[in-house]
Order: C-alpha cells, then structure tokens, then sequence
C-alpha cells in the first residue's frame, strides 16, 4: 500500500500558485494493476513523479514499504551521448544493482538493441529509446514499475514482450501506469484510478473506471 | 535475478557520486581532443600568460621566479572561476537525473567539483613539467599549507557554487549575475600582482579577499622567502568554514522545494 498523506502540492507561476492537490490523503491499494485516468493537465505525471520520489509535495508525506522504480517516461535518466551499455550501468550503478553485468545482460535481452547497444542513444530511433529506457526499469526488481507512457510508442512486438515481462513478474510486482490510450491500458491493467480536480477514486473493476473517466 | 543491495546514506551518495563522475569524464567533452583539452588548454594559457610576464616583468618578483608567481595565481583562480562554475551549473545540468530518487543536488555538485580536481591535478603536474624544461627552480618549503590552501580554496568554490546553484534554480537570472559577479575576482584576487606591491594604508581594499590569502599563502607556502605579512590562515579558514555552514545549511532547509518546481 502507498499511503499519501495531506498531500499538497502546487506550482508557482506568474499568476499565482497553480494547485495540483490539497490536503489529499489516499491510499493506493496494492496488488492491483492500476492504471491512472484524468484529463491533461490534472496532475497524472505530478502524482508520478511524487510517488517516486522525484519531486516532493509542498506538504504532507507518502508513506511506502514498497520499492517503486524511477517514473519511465520516454528518455528518463538516458544521456543521448553515451550509448546504451553506459547508460545501462549508470543507472544500475545508481539503483544500486548488486550484479551489474548480469543486470546488463538482461536489458541487452529485452532491449534487442543489437549492435546499436554500443552506440550513443541520439542515433537510435525513437522507437529505440522507450525499449531501452523500459529494459533498464523491468531489469530490476521493483515492487511497482511507474510507467508513463512508453509502452505506448513502441510497436506490438515490444508491448507484447512489455506485458509478458510484467505479467512473468505480476505475482510479486505491480504497475501503476499512465496513459491517454485505454487499449494499452485495458492491456496492463485490471483497475484505475480517475484523477479529476485534485481528487483520486479508485475503481476496482478497469471498465468501470473508464466510463467514469469519459463521462468527466 | 538483479537484486538491489541495501544500502545505507552514505553507501548511496557514494555510488551515486562515483556513477555521476564517471558519466561527466565520459560526456564532458565529446569531441576529437575528448578529456585532453581539459587539461591541455588551462596549461597552455597559465604557460602563456606566465611566460609573457617574466618576460616583460624581469624574472623574479619579491624573491620567486616570475613564472612561478603568477603559474600559481593563475591556476588558483582559474581553479576557483571553474569549480565554482562548474558546481552552481552541476545542479541545472543534470536536473533530469533527479528522477531517480537516489541522485541528490549536492551528489551532482560534489561530482562536478571532483571532476575539476582531478583536472587541476593533471594541469598542475603539465606545469611542473613544462617548469623543468624551462630549468626554473622546483621548491616547495611548506608542502602541507599549499595542500591546505589548494583544499580550503577548492571547499569555498564547491560552497558558493552550491549557494549559487540551489538559488538559480529558483531564479534562473542569478546565474547571469553569478557570472557577472566573478569576472572582477580575476584582477582583484592577487593574480597578476602581490599584497606587497600596495602601500599598507590601502591593504584594506583587497585583504577581505579570501581568494587573494589563498593565493599569496601559496607562494609563501613555495617560497618561505616571500612572506607573509598581512596575511592570515585563519582568516582564510575562518571565511572558508563560515560559507560552507551557510550554504550547507541553505541547501539543507530547500533543496527539496528547489527540485520539485
């Protein structure tokens, strides 16, 4: 369980604080695969990147037990300089990978980057890079992958590999994901989230969630 | 399988530390001259200038080979311009990698600033050589005060550069203020002339200056025979520690505010 606590959480601009959340307290189940629905602009990446510890809210805590990846967006944490092995190992490196070779095998598997694995990530296309950047996350074992959009770019032989990977590890792991796509979400999760002027409601059954979300 | 090891505080700065010098060494320079330039063009302009001077100034000022005097002056303050520099963009610079929770700012500013270290020291050691081919005397009197200047100067960069850092990143206009602030600190710092050659009533002018106590303690830590009038080790450690508290502590109460705009 992610506990959020009177979570507030605003941006300031020019004309004043832009709220996200206030006061939110929620808990987020886990053992759910949930993917989280709202419109542009209501705070889906925010909440991400607050549940992984990428930013921090204004006020209020969230309190976990569980480990959560970094939010894996399309290039997050990737230098377009080095190539694919030396991001791989500087990201092991970081998330402190007891066997780093072992962890770059594994994303050399999934990645299926071939030779291009030894070359800068700004030669690859852009369907290359979400695959590396999603081997780099499932090649480590997290409680929860927080996946923002990747999958989404990628072709159906890598979402068909994405949701085997995570379907091979759905027994100890979950995702929480984002997406504007309800064909990918219907196809890595079972339950939703519908975020909606700074408000989170939990929708055990996906399909339920989804009407709820386009009735907004 | 890939476990993650856990990790305690310091096991995690350590290693994030270490993976973020490691990515500057590999990306810091990325053309066909790579890391070289790094040390290659510093020592060519400390060469240059310092040659030009002995040439113009006679070969020795207050009892040390010119060349040396101003070798010194001028790695010191290019060590302070660029460490500072490189500490208050390190932040901006590698803000993308904030996302992992692990990466703090100051792992990225104490990343940065080793790098300029490790940079220094090789251009330390170019001079050095160039010294012995040119046949200029290699002394040192006082081996641990240069050490101590080299690190209580490389401290107050890394200090303010994290001040500065945490403050662009609220407003980003301060980094062009920052720059303005330290263009004056290459002529006021001692480089290019000694405290002595001031008439004592004006000393007050420039002796506020730490970087001018670092600079000239160094010489004196060369060359006992230079002196050390008007000079202060522990004003210098007094400013040094005092600023390093400060920004220490600034960094401490907002640097999680300060990434999460």
């Amino acid at each position: 369980m992610i506990r959020l606590e009177n979570i507030t959480k605003y941006y300031p601009s020019r004309i004043g604080k832009q709220y996200i959340f206030k006061d939110l307290s929620f808990d987020i189940p886990s053992g759910h695969n949930i993917g989280i629905l709202g419109s542009n602009g209501a705070g889906k990446s925010t909440l991400f990147r607050l549940l992984a510890g990428s930013e921090y809210p204004n006020k209020g805590q969230i309190i976990t037990d569980l480990s959560l990846s970094w939010p894996v967006a399309l290039t997050t944490g990737i230098h377009q300089q080095m190539t694919g092995r030396e991001n791989t190992r500087f990201i092991g490196k970081v998330n402190g990978i007891a066997d780093i070779d072992e962890y770059e095998r594994r994303v050399i598997k999934f990645a299926e980057l071939g030779k291009k694995f030894d070359l800068p990530v700004n030669t690859y296309s852009s369907g290359m890079k979400p695959r590396l950047a999603f081997a780099c996350s499932i090649g480590i074992d997290f409680d929860v992958y927080l996946i923002d959009e990747v999958t989404s770019v990628g072709d159906a032989k890598f979402r068909r590999k994405a949701k085997e990977a995570l379907l091979e590890r759905s027994e100890k792991a979950n995702v929480i994901m984002v997406s504007h796509e309800m064909d990918e979400i219907r196809q890595f999760c079972d339950s939703a989230i519908v975020l909606h002027k700074g408000e989170l409601t939990f929708y055990n059954d996906l399909e339920q969630g989804i009407a709820q979300y386009q009735a907004l | 399988m890939t476990t993650v090891i856990k990790r305690n505080k310091w096991e995690i700065w350590r290693d994030v530390i270490f993976a973020l010098l490691a990515r500057e060494i590999r990306t810091g320079f990325n053309d066909k001259f790579g890391i070289a330039w790094a040390v290659v063009q510093p020592v060519i302009f400390i060469f240059v200038l310092s040659f030009l001077r002995g040439r113009i100034g006679g070969d020795e000022t207050h009892t040390i080979p010119t060349f040396t005097f101003m070798a010194i002056g001028l790695l010191f303050i290019q060590g302070f311009l660029q460490t500072m520099g490189a500490s208050a963009k390190a932040i901006s610079k590698n803000k993308a990698l904030f996302a992992f929770r692990q990466v703090q700012p100051i792992s990225a500013v104490l990343a940065g600033a080793l790098f300029e270290v490790l940079v220094k020291i090789f251009v330390i050691i170019g001079i050095i050589i160039l010294m012995y081919f040119m046949g200029i005397d290699l002394q040192i009197s006082n081996p641990l005060l240069f050490l101590a200047c080299f690190l209580l100067l490389w401290i107050f960069a890394v200090s303010l550069g994290l001040l500065f850092g945490i403050a662009e990143l609220f407003v980003k206009e301060i980094g062009k203020v920052r720059e303005l602030l330290t263009r004056p600190l290459f002529f006021i710092s001692g480089v290019f002339f000694s405290l002595q050659d001031f008439p004592r009533e004006y000393w007050h002018f420039l002796d506020w200056n730490p970087i001018l106590h670092a600079i000239e303690l160094t010489r004196y830590a060369v060359y006992s025979t230079y002196g050390s009038e008007g000079l202060s080790l522990e004003y210098l450690s007094g400013t040094v520690l005092a600023f390093s508290f400060f920004s220490l502590a600034v960094y401490h109460i907002s640097w999680k505010q300060a990434i999460s705009r």
